[in-house]
């Protein structure tokens, strides 16, 4: 039952597009990659850890593969590899201090983080200065460059389904779950005493998690054919956020609703940038004060909406950060 | 949650939103539409808001015209940038490919590589607004066209005769920390050198970060060495009159420059008070150089209660000179106008006669030549300093 | 370049005056994440509002400076009980709804700002201009003057978190919750009053910093960057703490900036504030 609704929606994204404009084709290829961003940030928010800062190493990806495809003429399909694998590794080494802090201090040291290779990439003409770096090329595919909307939407579908196939076996198998065991610091505790080692799960979840972002955050700089310290900011992670807590943590698939209605929602308020921002922020606020859980606990209404009272009863003045 | 019904509540999301984004389908018979891809809101806003009216108010003026027998109506749409790269391109996309937009004013050198290619791709003819040089006019973007006059050209024909009059002898800079900031210190720096001769040295080199209001370590360093210039490069209002004050606080009494296209003096002379003084304006115009300047001046101020930021008058201007050259060729085709625009000249243009040049700089003529005017800030009020029209071959 | 001791001296002093004002910006931040462990991202937002109320109060309507200020304080403190009852108390409990609802407020109340306040540059005017000239160091008076109400602030903080029995409560629910309800104390009140008045010194922040500086509705994201810098490095729920920390980013951020040049003073704040952390994870004085 499961399996056939895949196929279907599979069926139609392979198959319809040449049918659709070339703007409707943005759209697609825009949504897809925030999917795959706001699922790779809810295998960190899933382990209790709130990223402000997942926007650097997006960038990390892209800026990698831009430099590899303009300065050395590499493959752009290596180029997208080698932007996951360069991710990953900041993740991994950075991973070992940053995972150890919780709450509020996690948030903040990674949003320096992006505030950092941002103002790295600003500071060295090597990586373009504030101008960035134009004229990063699409990638080859037997002999064309896919220089069209068509083209590249296949690559970035590939990309994606290949991401969210991995980003759900992170987090819908006992993986997963082992994760969500880890979520505060005493339930991590917990976990330890059972002979869980917490470390080597949080460390292999976030450099999965960055390397899925590096990889994406790759493609879209080939996809813009353009990457500056500009496009990703803090904003961008925020966004992010966003569209995990409005679709809701709950399941794998909040995020993907998130994401997908929060951009093409987005996409539809040209007028002026600060509506964007202000529907966004409404919705959110809406979604988080009364739609707990977000979206995709909206059938369960009634139920979330008493555990909440019977639970808030309970509930410190003083919230400890976990 | 069972099984299947726990995507049913995605499902329903990814459906509902398929139907909300798929976006109104563009049928343009009658109206002409072109497009105003600026930044309406953010700190660039003024910018934006200038182009928009401007061209707002050209497609009242051109009203109803005729090419190849049929009627027209010019119709402006606004894609905000937030001057945003990622935005722009989103902006491009919508306008070109879903609404059928060929023609606009586009702002900001910081977001046009990413759309320079979909420009090439669909013709799209770009009246742009960028300040920076070469990677935006040249000879591969045959569609693009620089509406106002680049930093390079205006810093070739004011500075060194401002430096000359005012009897300047040391010259430093206080540039934003982006692209624009560093090359055109490097511009300024090669006129002043060119000066030595006569005594003028270019003695120091800061940068502040956009959007910064602190600039009193910036400006220490800079005092330091005890100029009596201070070139300050594009900085918008709210900096250059923080600028201005601090270095004043500081002890600074020389003058400052600015080139900048939206300066507001009286923005200026509330936050700066007395310290605003002094500081010379490279684009503004203290006199209405012709009566159609004045006439939109006015226009602007009784219809928005406000002074007309002074990217306005080159956006009215870029757009019934477009029109006039679409009536003359007879055809929309994006590439033929644009060759012909290349070739005409617009006596009617606010500042004075325009024409296009910069073949041998930028390797196609796609530069507007005009005339260039700097003012000079007194008691809160622009007064009139020099005017010149940048050569520009 | 020569560095010599007049150019240092007035850095110095620069820095002191510039770090006093961070304080003055991030005291409303610590007193609420100090008593109630909430981090008020709409903190840069109310010190806008805080700004622009002086605007259109005292310039635009000609109110007079005290009045104007009365009004602000009563507004600041409706807003602060309003968004504590509204949001925070609904979300008590959870952490990451809390961080992400006050995002999303912040946004909101930038997001209508822009709107409603438009795109240009705004100013105050000097509530006392001129400059104090100190054995040659230029010190504007109007930074004097907000530094003098930081520092009366700072005092009026410590007195009623150490000398009061409202301030005892606080300290109290802060410290051991469940027993401080036992004895009696009023949680709720507790969590009102510190919010509201977290909001109260946010908006007089503004207010008295919006003459030094220019107006407009995003100017509140640098103060929270720096605010949060601040406390993390002075160490969360100090007061104490949340004052050195401020002067020392200021004097480094000057005084770096004299030696180094701005971007590498930039870059200097943060590793020291790194290195802080790493000494020191719970920041200079804070206490775990």
């Amino acid at each position: 039952m499961k399996a056939a609704g895949f196929g279907v929606l599979l069926l139609a994204l392979v198959t319809l597009p040449p049918l659709a404009e070339p703007y409707m084709l943005h759209v697609a290829i825009v949504v897809l990659m925030n999917v795959v961003y706001a699922e790779a940030l809810y295998v960190i928010m899933r382990m209790g850890y709130l990223s402000f800062g997942h926007a650097g190493y997006i960038a990390v990806g892209a800026y990698t593969s831009a430099l590899l495809a303009t300065k050395l003429d590499v493959s752009v399909w290596l180029g997208f590899l080698a932007g996951g694998a360069v991710a990953a590794l900041l993740a991994w080494l950075l991973g070992a201090i940053t995972l150890k802090l919780r709450g509020i201090y996690f948030s903040l040291s990674v949003f320096a983080f992006a505030e950092v290779v941002n103002a790295v990439f600003r500071a060295f003409d090597f990586f373009g200065g504030p101008a960035g770096i134009a004229g990063v090329p699409r990638p080859m595919f037997f002999g064309t460059r896919l220089n069209t909307h068509l083209g590249f939407y296949y690559v970035v579908l590939a990309a994606a389904v290949f991401s969210l196939v991995f980003l759900y076996r992170l987090a819908a198998t006992r993986f997963g779950f082992t994760l969500l065991a880890l979520r505060t610091r005493d339930t991590e505790g917990l976990a330890e005493s059972v002979g869980i080692d917490a470390a080597r799960y949080k460390t292999l979840a976030f450099v999965a998690s960055c390397f899925f972002c590096g990889l994406m955050g790759a493609i879209h700089g080939h996809y813009l054919r353009f990457v500056s310290p500009f496009v990703f900011t803090f904003f961008f992670s925020t966004d992010l956020v966003i569209f995990n807590m409005v679709g809701g943590l709950g399941s794998f698939w909040g995020p993907l609703a998130g994401s997908v209605l929060l951009t093409t929602l987005g996409e539809q308020l040209f007028a002026a940038g600060y509506y964007k921002s202000l529907v966004y922020a409404v919705v959110l606020l809406v979604v988080i004060l009364a739609l707990p859980g977000g979206l995709i606990q909206v059938p369960r209404l009634r139920e979330v909406w008493a555990a909440r009272r019977l639970r808030w009863a309970r509930q410190p003045v003083a919230t400890t950060e976990r | 949650m069972t099984g299947s019904r726990r995507f049913l509540v995605p499902f329903a999301v990814v459906a509902l939103s398929v139907i909300l984004g798929l976006p109104p389908s563009a049928h343009a018979q009658k109206p002409v539409k072109m497009g105003a891809i600026v930044p309406v809101s953010g700190p660039a806003a003024a910018f934006g808001l200038g182009v928009q009216r401007g061209m707002e108010f050209a497609a009242e003026d051109v009203g109803v015209f005729t090419v190849a027998g049929e009627k027209y109506k010019v119709e402006v749409v606004t894609y905000d940038t937030v001057y945003d790269p990622g935005k722009t391109v989103a902006a491009m996309n919508r306008a070109v490919y879903n609404d059928g937009v060929k023609y606009g004013v586009i702002i900001g050198a910081g977001v046009h590589p990413p759309i320079l290619p979909i420009i090439r791709e669909t013709g799209f003819l770009d009246l742009a607004f960028a300040a920076a040089g070469r990677q935006i006019t040249n000879g591969e973007n045959p569609t693009v066209f620089r509406i106002m006059a680049s930093s390079d050209q205006l810093y070739q024909t004011h500075l060194q005769p401002i430096i000359e009059r005012l009897n300047v002898k040391r010259v430093a800079t206080l540039g934003p920390n982006d692209e624009l900031g560093k090359n055109d210190a490097k511009v300024v720096k090669t006129q002043v050198e060119a000066m030595k001769a006569k005594g003028v040295q270019f003695v120091a080199e800061e940068y502040y970060e956009r959007g910064a209001k602190d600039f009193g370590p910036a400006l220490l360093r800079l005092i330091a060495h005890k100029p009596d210039f201070i070139e300050t490069d594009g900085s918008p209002t709210g900096s250059i009159a923080l600028i201005a004050k601090q270095a004043r606080e500081l002890g600074f009494t020389g003058y400052f420059l600015n080139s900048t296209a939206v300066l507001e003096a009286k923005a200026i002379s509330d936050i700066a008070g007395k310290a605003g003084d002094n500081i010379i304006a490279l684009r503004i115009w203290a006199k209405a150089p012709t009566q159609l300047y004045a006439q939109l001046a006015d226009r602007h101020q009784k219809k928005y209660g406000e002074a007309a930021p002074g990217t306005m008058w080159e956006a009215y201007a870029a757009t019934k000179w477009v029109v006039d050259v679409i009536q003359k060729t007879g055809t929309f085709d994006t590439k033929k106008v644009a060759d012909a625009l290349a070739q005409s000249t617009y006596p009617e243009h606010p500042f004075g006669p325009a024409s296009w040049g910069g073949e041998k700089t930028y390797g196609a003529k796609r530069q507007i030549i005009l005339p260039i005017p700097a003012a000079i800030l007194k008691d809160g009020k622009w007064e009139p300093f020099d005017v010149r029209t940048g050569k520009f071959d | 370049m020569e560095v010599y001791l007049p150019l240092l001296a007035q850095g110095l002093a620069i820095g002191v005056l510039t770090g006093i004002l961070y304080v003055l910006v991030a005291l409303g931040l610590t007193l609420i994440y100090g008593i109630l462990h909430i981090v008020n991202f709409a903190h840069g937002e109310i010190y806008m509002l805080g700004a622009m109320a002086v605007l259109y109060l005292h310039v635009v309507a000609g109110l007079a400076l005290v009045p104007t200020l009365v009004v602000i304080v009563a507004l600041a403190l409706l807003l602060g009980l309003c968004i504590e009852r509204g949001i925070f108390r609904v979300l008590r409990g959870q952490w990451l709804q809390l961080v992400v609802a006050s995002v999303g407020v912040s946004l909101v109340i930038q997001s209508i700002g822009w709107i409603a306040f438009g795109i240009q540059e705004k100013s105050v005017p000097s509530y006392l201009p001129g400059i104090v000239d100190l054995f040659g160091i230029r010190l504007p008076r109007e930074r004097l003057l907000a530094a003098g109400v930081a520092v009366v602030l700072v005092a009026a903080l410590y007195w009623l978190v150490y000398r009061t029995r409202v301030g005892l409560a606080m300290r109290a629910i802060e410290e051991d919750e469940e027993t401080a309800r036992m004895l009696g104390v009023n949680a709720n009140r507790v969590a009102s009053l510190s919010v509201a008045l977290g909001f109260v010194l946010a908006a007089v922040a503004g207010a008295f910093v919006a003459p030094i500086y220019s107006l407009n509705p995003g100017m509140g994201l640098e103060p929270i960057l720096m605010s949060f810098l601040i406390i993390i490095v002075g160490g969360l729920g100090s007061i104490t703490g949340t004052v050195l920390a401020g002067l020392l980013v200021g004097v480094l951020q000057s005084v770096g900036a004299i030696l180094f040049g701005s971007e590498a003073a930039y870059g200097l704040v943060f590793v020291v504030m790194i290195a802080v952390l790493v000494v020191r994870p719970a920041g200079l004085l804070g206490r775990v």
